[in-house]
């Protein structure tokens, strides 16, 4: 565990004796600043899905309007490169945060209590609600990136589509993906049902009387990018 | 057996010292009334256990009116008991039925190290207090207490924050053992009157460096901590805390 | 039974017309020089108000200060339980408040037993108290303009009394304790928590360190130091039952009195009469009900002892409002002392409610019937879930019932006007000198007495005295160190060797029983005869069969409660022969031999307008009574009548 937050935390060790930006970073190295940056990506990665979704829905438009848009985005070229970079640099912070943070709070207690309750009312998920699943569904969520990217991408698993259009339909409607698919978006709900809110309680954007507001809102915006995703699962499922 | 006299079995942690191993002890105490705190009923136990020549359990309490903030167990895992807003020195038995067991255990964070039984070590929270906790101002500097009207809704909120009795309910109930809760309300109380607000940048940069200092966890926002608070400190500060460290971040000058 | 001294003692209070002598006597004071300030060390004792507030100010002044408490933090010192408010002269609510009439108040509210010059002092410096703590951060309610909010308190007549909610002396403490945690940070002030003082250190009569034992690890430490400021706080848990907070105790006057210091008073014990009654035996504590719940509850028992209706359906005619009546001008807002008396006597003659006959009710029906329940609950609502919460009763429904109970104590370690003790070097401050309360303490006055004393009053006082002695370093190796430390290692094996058969905690309770019975809201000579024959006998019992559990050299909490238990064991004697000497009635005192046809106190100015200052003469010795006479230019004494 301690190995592992050396490693993680050497970037930063680094970064932080550049003249500069040293007092920034390490202003970022503590809990508060970490949990900042993880609220950052966090809310990046959320804009980055929500335009992925955005341009996924072109699936319904039909083969050219879903292939057009793909060409548009591929026609940016080095500029799409310098995003996918970007997005890349975004989600391994996150990642690295989650776990770095969590061996952290893992370390500050040792010794587990025998027994553990709740105070708090009205969760649907054991462990606290959703929160208590952030680590274990994000994790979920970087496996299934894992695959979605290899295969949409890169067609590792040879399904031999050409058409960009035809590919998505044909890694979709196969069953077993299917159902891994419906899996993981769920957890994708999951994960920003808390997420949504906490970052920006983390940010400091919250308060008695927006609390309750946030809340709803980041729920349902979960939901929504979860749903939007699926419907796309079920429809190219049921295309075929 | 009355029906204001409970059979309980307790399972209680025990542990010599810091670097002993600890264990749970099973006790049965019989003939408990009701309307004693659950403190009184811990004092009956001892009194059992000594006249049988055991050693009595160790735990700290003081005022036993739920404001010293010394008293701190963790009952059926949860900081302080079942009960909202309420120390474990207010708690009463008539919360318990008979025949119930009742485990009961230390605050566990590593930065609370047991130094006895129930007993912790929370001076932690003493040295996050001095790495910024306070206002600037010697014996005798002081202007008339009129000379600054503070509106008296910034007043209650600064009350509200600075209600927090020191506990340590939060760390204990927060998954992530994370002292946010703890820092935030002294950091919000002093942000918001204007006497503590010259210093408030370099008290939130540093408060927070005592705090992860001394190995609290990160907060994950999971609002354990204001449920288990009994001066229902409110996670709002933790939000203001946060939102004094990103200002800080950006404006300190060095 | 004690000697007494022919010499008066002398209060040291300078010449002059009262609203000069402090002035003139902080110019008269030697000053430190301010480089020479660092070379001096000062051990203070105890973190509550007093202490946490004299320790930090000395600290800024320069001085290198020590501070002990036996908490795990300073900031747990029992002043974090006090409620009500602290009073001030500031008249801000322009009601004719002023320096002259908190004075005049606070000197008659402790019945003529009080120094004037000293009480002058607190009224005059009470003003900056408030500023102070404004500074600080402390959240004083407001009113809705932003300007600082007062109440008027127990009984009043103006409204001089700050407050934050209920929790005034929470927020003054942590104001007090963050000024100790900077000077903590700046490296002028070591702390030192879980310490318990076992001892003090005098040489050539001067104080000059403690030892105190580390109740983490159970070892004992020697300090040494220029000067001891002790703020140990009261020690109302001789009672066993008291609203002090469990750990409250003589343990550190105790020491210090047999080291020569003067116990002054230790009888004036203040009995708070809104208190939640007992509920059995295995009671630990008692909680206070605010005061102010009297503004607008109705005290009364059923005319008819035997009257087994439950309260709601007792009527009007078949109820006694005994205040109301006894006390017509006053009614329910009698002071403490009067209030506390009276409930007693009730319940003496049978009258009293519950199944243990020792409560009365405290009725808030008319005052829901006249305001609504909305506006009783905005402004007593936390305190009736307070007490809803232990009793399981709804106060809005049913009375709730109440007794008194032993809150404060206005003896305490002689001193004089400096605040230094009888032994050089030895200050004390707060509830653990005899204060400036007299025989009574008026509400919200303690808090401002600890402030003055620790902000304002010893962090003068003290240079004098530094500036004045000739102060030697001193080695750890002092044969009055290593003798200081072999009596507290003594002491220890000596609890710890008994091994007898029965808990501390059940001698401690048969103790305070006692001490309530015989010298707790009326006093007689034979009962307080009886009571010393019967501590002594307890004492005695004590010593042959307590039982002390576990080892010395580790956190043993069994241990401490004797050791506190050992002392209370000797000063409950000192107090009940101070209450068998004063042949008079005065606030907090009663002696049932002195009173007048309805049952009032009788104050014996002609014989008792003294403080009576003990003198320890060693263990199983004749005690010696020091005398210092009292004089009331300023207030001339009256009879308090509340009729
Ligand atoms: C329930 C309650 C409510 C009250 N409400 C009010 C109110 O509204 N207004 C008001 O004016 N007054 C009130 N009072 C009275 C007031 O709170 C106290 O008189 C006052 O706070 C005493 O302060 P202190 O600094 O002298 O002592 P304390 O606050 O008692 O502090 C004593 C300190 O000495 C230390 N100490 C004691 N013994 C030892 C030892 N042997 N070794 C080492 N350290 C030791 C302790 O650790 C502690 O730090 C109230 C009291 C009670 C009990
Ligand atoms: C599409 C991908 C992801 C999105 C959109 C996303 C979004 C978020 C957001 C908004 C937060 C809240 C930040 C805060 O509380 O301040 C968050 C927290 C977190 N994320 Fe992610 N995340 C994603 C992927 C991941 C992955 C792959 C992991 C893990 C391997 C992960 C683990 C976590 C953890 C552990 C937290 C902290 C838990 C918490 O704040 O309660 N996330 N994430
Ligand atoms: C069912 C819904 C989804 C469909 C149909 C879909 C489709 C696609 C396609 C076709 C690509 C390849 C684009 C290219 O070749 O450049 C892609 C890439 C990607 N997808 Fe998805 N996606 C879906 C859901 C998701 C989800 C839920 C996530 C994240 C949690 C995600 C994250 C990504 C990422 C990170 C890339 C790589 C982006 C890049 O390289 O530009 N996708 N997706
Ligand atoms: S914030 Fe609440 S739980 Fe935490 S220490 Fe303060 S009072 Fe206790
Ligand atoms: S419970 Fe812990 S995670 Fe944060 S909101 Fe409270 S500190
Ligand atoms: S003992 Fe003081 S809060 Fe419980």
């Amino acid at each position: 565990m301690d190995a592992i937050t050396k490693i993680l935390s050497l970037p930063a060790e680094l970064l932080s004796k550049v003249p500069g930006i040293g007092p920034v970073i390490t202003s970022l190295r503590t809990t508060i600043g970490q949990k900042i940056l993880m609220a950052i990506t966090g809310l990046s990665l959320i804009g980055f899905l929500v335009v992925h979704l955005g341009g996924n829905l072109n699936l319904f438009l039909g083969e050219e309007a879903f292939n057009g848009y793909a060409e548009n985005l591929h026609s940016l070229g080095p500029l799409l490169w310098v995003a996918e970079a970007g997005l890349l640099v975004i989600f391994l912070l996150h990642l690295g945060l989650a776990i770095s943070t969590s061996a952290a709070s893992r370390k500050a207690r040792k010794r587990a209590y025998e027994l553990k309750e709740t105070k708090q009312e009205g969760f649907v998920l054991p462990n606290g609600g959703s929160s208590g699943w952030m680590l274990a569904t994000g994790i979920a969520l970087a496996v299934y990136m894992l695959v979605h990217i290899l295969d949409m991408k890169f067609d590792v698993r040879g399904f031999g589509e050409e058409n960009k259009y035809e590919l998505v339909k044909a890694v979709l409607s196969d069953p077993k993906t299917g159902v891994f698919y419906l899996l993981s978006l769920v957890l994708l709900g999951v994960h920003l049902n808390h997420g949504i809110g906490s970052a920006f309680q983390t940010l400091g954007l919250s308060n008695r009387k927006w609390r309750k507001l946030i809340a709803i809102a980041g729920t349902s915006l979960a939901v929504l990018l979860s749903a939007g995703f699926i419907s796309i699962v079920i429809w190219a499922s049921a295309s075929k | 057996m009355s029906k204001d006299l409970l059979n309980l079995n307790l399972r209680v942690w025990r542990q010599s010292d810091t670097n002993a191993q600890g264990e749970f002890h099973d006790y049965r105490l019989d003939g408990v009334s009701t309307h004693m705190s659950f403190l009184e009923m811990m004092d009956v136990l001892n009194e059992k256990l000594i006249t049988e020549g055991e050693e009595p359990v160790a735990f700290d309490h003081d005022c036993r009116e739920g404001i010293c903030g010394s008293c701190s167990m963790m009952i059926n895992g949860q900081a302080h008991g079942p009960d909202n807003a309420t120390t474990t020195c207010q708690l009463h038995m008539r919360r318990f039925k008979d025949g119930d067991t009742i485990v009961v255990e230390p605050w566990r964070a590593s930065a609370f190290p047991v130094l006895r039984d129930l007993v912790v070590d929370r001076t932690a929270f003493d040295r996050i207090i001095q790495s910024g906790g306070y206002v600037s101002v010697n014996t005798g500097n002081a202007p008339d207490g009129n000379a600054i009207p503070i509106a008296s809704k910034v007043q209650e909120v600064a009350m509200d924050a600075a209600a927090c009795i020191g506990c340590g309910a939060c760390v204990a109930a927060c998954k992530n053992a994370s002292a946010m809760l703890f820092t935030s309300a002294k950091v919000s109380q002093l942000a918001v009157l204007p006497q503590g607000s010259a210093e408030r940048t370099e008290r939130v940069i540093n408060m927070v460096a005592q705090m992860d200092k001394e190995g609290f966890g990160h907060c994950t926002n999971t609002n354990e901590c204001e449920a288990a608070c009994p001066a229902e400190v409110s996670v709002d500060n933790i939000a203001r805390m946060n939102r004094e460290y990103v200002r800080a971040s950006l404006t300190a000058k060095t | 039974m004690f000697r007494v001294a022919e010499e008066l003692l002398n209060s040291n209070v300078p010449e002059g017309p009262i609203e000069q002598i402090w002035d003139k006597h902080r110019f008269n004071m030697k000053l430190v020089n301010p480089a020479n300030k660092r070379k001096y060390e000062v051990i203070v004792v105890g973190t509550g108000l007093a202490g946490g507030a004299a320790a930090a100010s000395m600290a800024e002044l320069g001085y290198k200060v020590k501070s002990f408490c036996f908490q795990d933090s300073p900031r747990r010192a029992h002043s974090i339980a006090a409620q009500g408010g602290i009073n001030a002269a500031k008249n801000y609510p322009n009601d004719g408040d002023s320096t002259w009439r908190l004075f005049y108040d606070t000197v008659k509210g402790g019945d003529y037993r009080a120094r004037e010059a000293n009480v002058y002092r607190l009224a005059q410096v009470s003003n900056n108290i408030i500023d102070q703590c404004v500074a600080q951060g402390v959240p004083f309610a407001r009113e809705y303009g932003g300007t600082l909010s007062n109440r008027s308190f127990g009984g009043a007549q103006v409204s001089r009394t700050f407050y934050c909610r209920g929790q005034t002396g929470q927020q003054l403490l942590l104001g007090a304790y963050q000024a100790l945690m900077r000077q903590a940070s700046l490296g002028k002030v070591e702390i030192f928590a879980r310490r318990e003082m076992m001892d003090l250190i005098v040489i050539d009569g001067v104080a000059r360190g403690i030892v105190v034992r580390n109740l983490s690890t159970g070892k004992m430490e020697v300090h040494t130091a220029d000067a001891v400021v002790l703020c140990s706080g009261g020690y109302g848990n001789v009672y066993y039952l008291s609203t002090n907070a469990k750990g409250c105790n003589v343990t550190a006057a105790w020491r210090c009195h047999k080291q020569g210091a003067y116990f002054a008073n230790p009888c004036y014990t203040q009995i708070h009469p809104t208190c939640i009654p007992v509920s059995g035996d295995y009671q630990s504590k008692l909680t206070l009900m605010s005061e102010s719940l009297r503004n607008d509850g109705r005290v009364w028992v059923p005319k008819n002892p035997d009257d087994k209706r439950s309260p709601q359906d007792i009527p009007d005619d078949d109820r006694d409002y005994y205040l109301e009546r006894r006390y017509p001008s006053f009614g329910n807002l009698v002071p403490r002392d009067v209030a506390s008396r009276a409930s007693k006597e009730r319940c003496d003659a049978g009258y009293g409610v519950s199944d243990t006959g020792l409560a009365v009710y405290l009725d808030f029906r008319d005052a829901i019937k006249r305001d609504g329940e909305d506006a009783v609950r905005k402004k007593y609502g936390n305190l009736f879930h307070m007490y809803e919460k232990i009793t399981a009763e709804n106060p809005y429904q049913v009375p709730m019932k109440i007794f008194p109970a032993v809150h404060y104590t206005m003896g305490g370690l002689w001193v004089d006007y400096n605040l230094m003790s009888n032994v050089p070097g030895l200050f004390v401050c707060g509830e653990a000198n005899f204060s400036d309360h007299g025989a009574n303490r008026l509400g919200a006055s303690a808090l401002m007495q600890g402030l003055s004393d620790g902000y304002f009053v010893v962090p003068y006082t003290i240079g004098n005295h530094l500036a004045k002695t000739q102060l030697d370093k001193i080695p750890e190796s002092h044969p009055a160190c290593t003798e200081a430390l072999a009596r507290a290692n003594d002491r220890v094996s000596k609890l710890m060797n008994v091994n007898g058969k029965r808990t501390v905690d059940s001698f401690h309770r048969e103790l305070g029983l006692i001490m309530w019975d015989q010298c707790g809201m009326a006093r007689t000579e034979s009962g307080l005869k009886q009571a010393i024959g019967d501590i002594q006998a307890l004492r005695s019992e004590f010593w042959k069969d307590v039982r002390v559990l576990g080892g010395s050299e580790t956190l043993n909490q069994s241990l401490e409660k004797a050791g506190r238990v050992a002392d209370f064991l000797e000063f409950g004697e000192l107090m009940c022969l101070d209450a068998l000497a004063r042949e008079e009635s005065c606030g907090g005192h009663f002696r049932e031999e002195h009173q007048t046809a309805e049952g009032e106190a009788l104050r014996n100015d002609d014989d008792y307008r003294y403080v009576a200052a003990w003198e320890h003469g060693g263990d199983g010795k004749e005690v010696t009574l020091h005398k210092e006479n009292l004089e009331f230019p300023n207030v001339p004494p009256t009879t308090r009548s509340y009729k």
